[in-house]
């Protein structure tokens, strides 16, 4: 009994060796064609008619394919690809129209009459008509719960199509950015979506055959993966010059940078700063740097909330050191804050100084005519005497005027934060010379949410903001009206800047929206609201002996950007 | 009719520990702070009745249980609530329909985020273990076959070294000198083949497969190794091996009929052990090899406090390990009759 049954155990055993040799063994000539050592350069040109696929390394992946409940930017860069709009957002900061042929809008500013392009197809073969964008446009108004897609249809009122090539849309108030709003409402066919119109399905619908009219077509998408994209080479304005694209998904920044020097990817979306420099020797890569296409601010939060006007219905607490809310001490700790400092040290240089919310990404509304306070402790120092916040007991920290408390403020951050922790740590020491003493703590996001707003339950945050294109929604977080919502971060309230805010999204002329907005660029910066440590830049690379034509020479550096991807070739 | 209520006891333990589980899965993450229906969305284009709506879409908006709305803070509630209409309910009542609830991050159902990931790390795991077990036990048996000698002090060192190796520090090593030796070293298949032959894309999996795979062995087979070698030095030193020696056998037979099976024991211990937690995933391989397996689900989830996902995940692990362990207990009765009685 015994020995019967060890026998057949021995056997399995071999048996599992022998086919692992033999694994080992049949992936040996798959793997040879490599050429071990040698850069993907020296390959032999693949046969004719071998598709020409440009492969893009991320480290993301898109959250849905379905345009009403995504939330990430990677589900954002494939829309802009599958997907055509309205009006088309470009890298040079400014709308240009897409599927439509022109736009007109009433002396009242209350309709809009697009003329739709005759001809387009959308990637199954259906024609896409006026109908279609109507149909999306009233997707996204109508799907309350859609996260972000459906603010930007707030003011429409009525989206309908008069025939098959017009699309009116009636506001209930004129906008000055339309062309931003409708830059994101994706044209889906209605043949496909009409039976997810409604909730639930609007939000269940998993969207993965991604039928659009756009210069790719959706060919296959695995959550995590990749997604493997087609060119449509049919498109009415930009037939794609490569066949396909894959974006392929990899854990790691660092693995992104190991797999473009190995060539197994030809373009990589993000890299850690501290791999500028390797890759800056490599003949075959090319780094590139600057504002990114969804710009990114660092901000300083102080609370400035009044005890007294606490937004208490909603859980205000209001329990900043109320130093904060006096300009000198904000503008005392402006002048102690080294940028180039911080931007050195935190991101390796890889940003430009802040100035306000709005960051230099924004193109014509960043108002680049302020000019910055200057690093210098001494007249911090000077301000905070003037103030009469002075060292009384000699403890080398500053007191509060009347002596009550002294300037120790907490400075809190979230913990999923890979920047913020040295951003303090520079920040205490910084300004710790000017007498003021900080309490440093990484705090998990959830928890940091809750204390910041509209809490007010803290002192001093290091957070940020994403950027949309346009400065709207930058600009309502410094509104009385956001106090309570927890979008005004700062508990900040100033009468004149509410006026400005109102003022700003009604201004039709953008010269004058552009002043507007300037202006309250300006109010902010004065009155010291925060304090911007800095914008951080995009970094980015490709392989040069891959493809050329990347499109180097705009305001923003994205090189998946649709305009890049449809011009790119093959280098021979 | 021993071996029968031995057996009866082991399952039952084994099921009330799954429901135990199942409430405490329900709970741990009823008691996090934050609000799950923003997480990770700050952004002020998320209006009132778009976080309310997203409340609804994930059934936050019922209360979790009778007498409590939420748990962090907590917030007391109406005790009169029909039962069937609170968040724990519905969570038992879908899960014996085998739904485990909606991504907060994807928006798919769980259960099928799960069972597509499980496969990939069944795959990955399945495949070290398999080469763990067998190079492990190997160089263990030959070890304590060649005891005290340089063969077995390399074979030492060895174990030692590989067991205490870092997870992830191996895994980047091999993944930089993967990529310069042209292996794959990210993902489990290369984009676009899912339309080639079917040997095509087995070898693509396995070209992906072997780095992961690599370090998933080193680690292991050192643990095997030490733990086969130390067992199997215990039994050759009892009396009943002197015993055979004495009658004449050669070694080879001491070892395969008189040692191996009692030496085992402690082997099939940490084999079920680790079998257990295969379906976690080798979290760090995973993300090192941006592999799409359930660690890899976890660490992301983590991130993005995707807690539907995670505690589905939590769920499928706590129920293999306690499976795992249950047919150890069993493996146990079969190779050691003795075990029974106790």
């Amino acid at each position: 009994m015994n020995e019967k049954r060890s026998f057949p155990v021995l056997v399995i055993v071999f048996a599992l060796i022998l086919s692992a040799c033999g694994g080992g063994v049949q992936t040996q000539p798959v793997t040879s064609p490599e050429e071990p050592g040698k850069p993907a350069a020296t390959q032999p040109p693949p046969p004719p008619g071998t598709p020409v696929v440009l492969r893009i390394g991320w480290a993301g992946s898109p959250d849905t394919l379905n345009p009403g409940t995504a939330v990430l930017s990677e589900a954002y860069t494939i829309f802009a690809l599958v997907y055509d709009t309205i009006y088309e957002y470009q890298l040079d900061g400014t709308y240009k129209l897409d599927v439509a042929e022109s736009a007109d809008v009433s002396d009242d500013g209350l309709t809009w009459t697009f003329k739709i392009r005759e001809g387009i197809a959308f990637h199954d073969g259906q024609p896409m008509t006026a109908n279609d964008v109507a149909f999306s446009i009233n997707l996204y108004k109508n799907n309350g719960d859609y996260v972000y897609l459906n603010a930007y249809t707030a003011n429409f009122d009525t989206v309908e199509a008069t025939d098959d090539n017009t699309v009116v849309v009636t506001l209930t108030d004129p906008v000055p950015n339309m062309d931003y709003l409708l830059s994101y409402l994706y044209i889906v066919p209605e043949h496909i979506w009409k039976d997810y119109a409604e909730a639930p399905a609007s939000t269940e619908f998993e969207n993965e055959e991604m039928i659009g009219t756009g210069p790719f077509k959706m060919v296959e998408y695995r959550q995590n993966e990749f997604v493997h994209l087609a060119a449509n080479k049919d498109h009415f304005e930009n037939p794609p010059k490569i066949d396909e694209v894959v974006f392929q998904t990899f854990e790691s920044q660092d693995v992104l940078v190991q797999s473009l020097k190995s060539g197994q990817v030809d373009m990589i979306t993000e890299m850690p700063a501290t791999a500028v420099e390797t890759l800056k020797n490599d003949p075959n890569v090319q780094v590139v740097t600057g504002a990114p296409f969804a710009p990114t601010v660092s901000d300083i939060i102080f609370n400035q909330a009044d005890p007294d006007k606490c937004p208490t219905d909603v859980g205000g607490l209001c329990t900043g050191h109320p130093a904060l809310r006096d300009r000198n001490v904000r503008l005392a700790l402006a002048h102690a804050t080294d940028k180039q400092k911080l931007i050195d040290v935190v991101l390796l240089g890889f940003g430009s100084p802040g100035l306000t919310l709005i960051p230099d990404g924004l193109g014509h509304w960043y108002n680049d005519s302020l000019v910055d306070y200057e690093y210098d402790v001494a007249k911090a120092n000077q301000i905070l005497d003037d103030a009469g916040y002075l060292d009384t007991d000699g403890d080398g920290i500053r007191q509060m005027p009347d002596g009550s408390q002294p300037l120790n403020f907490r400075v809190h951050w979230p913990s999923d934060s890979i920047d913020a922790p040295r951003l303090a740590e520079l920040l205490s020491e910084m300004w710790s010379q000017v007498g003021v003493e900080t309490e440093l703590q990484a705090v998990d996001p959830d928890a940091l949410t809750a204390e910041c707003c509209p809490a007010f339950d803290f002192d001093i945050i290091l957070w940020g903001w994403g950027s949309d294109p346009d400065p709207n929604l930058l600009l309502a977080v410094h509104t009385t009206d956001e106090i309570p919502n927890g979008y005004n971060e700062t508990g900040y309230s100033n009468p004149v800047m509410d006026d400005l805010y109102v003022q700003q999204g009604i201004e039709l002329d953008t010269e004058k929206r552009r002043e507007i907005v300037w202006e309250m660029q300006r109010i902010a910066f004065e009155d010291v609201v925060y304090v911007i440590p800095y914008y951080e830049q995009a970094i980015q690379a490709f392989r040069v002996d891959r493809f050329k034509g990347w499109i180097l020479d705009q305001d923003k550096v994205e090189l998946s950007d649709v305009s890049s991807l449809v011009v790119i070739e093959p280098v021979e | 009719m021993k071996r029968y209520r031995y057996l009866l006891k082991k399952i039952g333990w084994s099921i009330s520990t799954i429901l135990f589980v199942l409430v405490l899965n329900f709970f741990l993450f009823r008691v996090l702070p934050g609000d799950p229906a923003r997480a990770g969305i700050h952004d002020p284009r998320l209006k009132k009745d778009a976080i309310e709506a997203l409340r609804v879409r994930f059934g936050l908006d019922k209360p979790v249980i009778n007498c409590f709305e939420t748990l962090n803070p907590i917030k007391l509630g109406d005790c009169g609530v029909n039962p069937l209409d609170t968040q724990f309910f519905i969570y038992l009542r879908n899960l014996t329909q085998g739904e485990l609830g909606i991504s907060y991050h994807t928006n798919r159902p769980v259960a099928d985020i799960l069972v597509e990931r499980l496969w990939n790390t069944i795959l990955l795991i399945g495949a070290g273990q398999v080469l763990s077990i067998i190079v492990g036990i190997l160089l263990g048996v030959f070890a304590a076959w060649k005891a005290r000698t340089p063969i077995d002090y390399g074979a030492l060192i060895t174990g030692l070294v590989a067991w205490s190796l870092p997870t992830f520090w191996l895994g980047i090593i091999l993944l930089f000198w993967g990529s310069n030796n042209g292996f794959p070293i990210g993902g489990k298949a290369t984009p676009g083949t899912s339309s080639m032959p079917f040997l095509y894309q087995a070898g693509d999996i396995a070209r992906h497969m072997i780095l992961p795979t690599l370090t998933y062995t080193i680690v292991y087979m050192g643990e095997y190794l030490l733990v086969m070698r130390s067992s199997l030095l215990d039994v050759l030193a009892e009396d009943y091996i002197l015993t055979a020696k004495a009658k004449g056998l050669n070694t080879f037979q001491i070892l395969k009929d008189h040692a191996l099976k009692n030496a085992m024991l402690p082997i099939v211990t940490i084999i079920a052990i680790n079998l257990g937690f295969t379906v976690a995933g080798a979290i760090q391989i995973e993300a090192v090899f941006s592999w799409p397996g359930l660690g890899g689900a976890i660490f992301e989830s983590v991130g993005r406090r995707d807690f539907p996902v995670l505690q589905g995940a939590f769920l499928l692990i706590a129920v293999s390990v306690i499976a795992a362990n249950l047919i150890a207990d069993l493996t146990y009765s079969y190779l050691d009759p003795r075990v029974q009685s106790e």
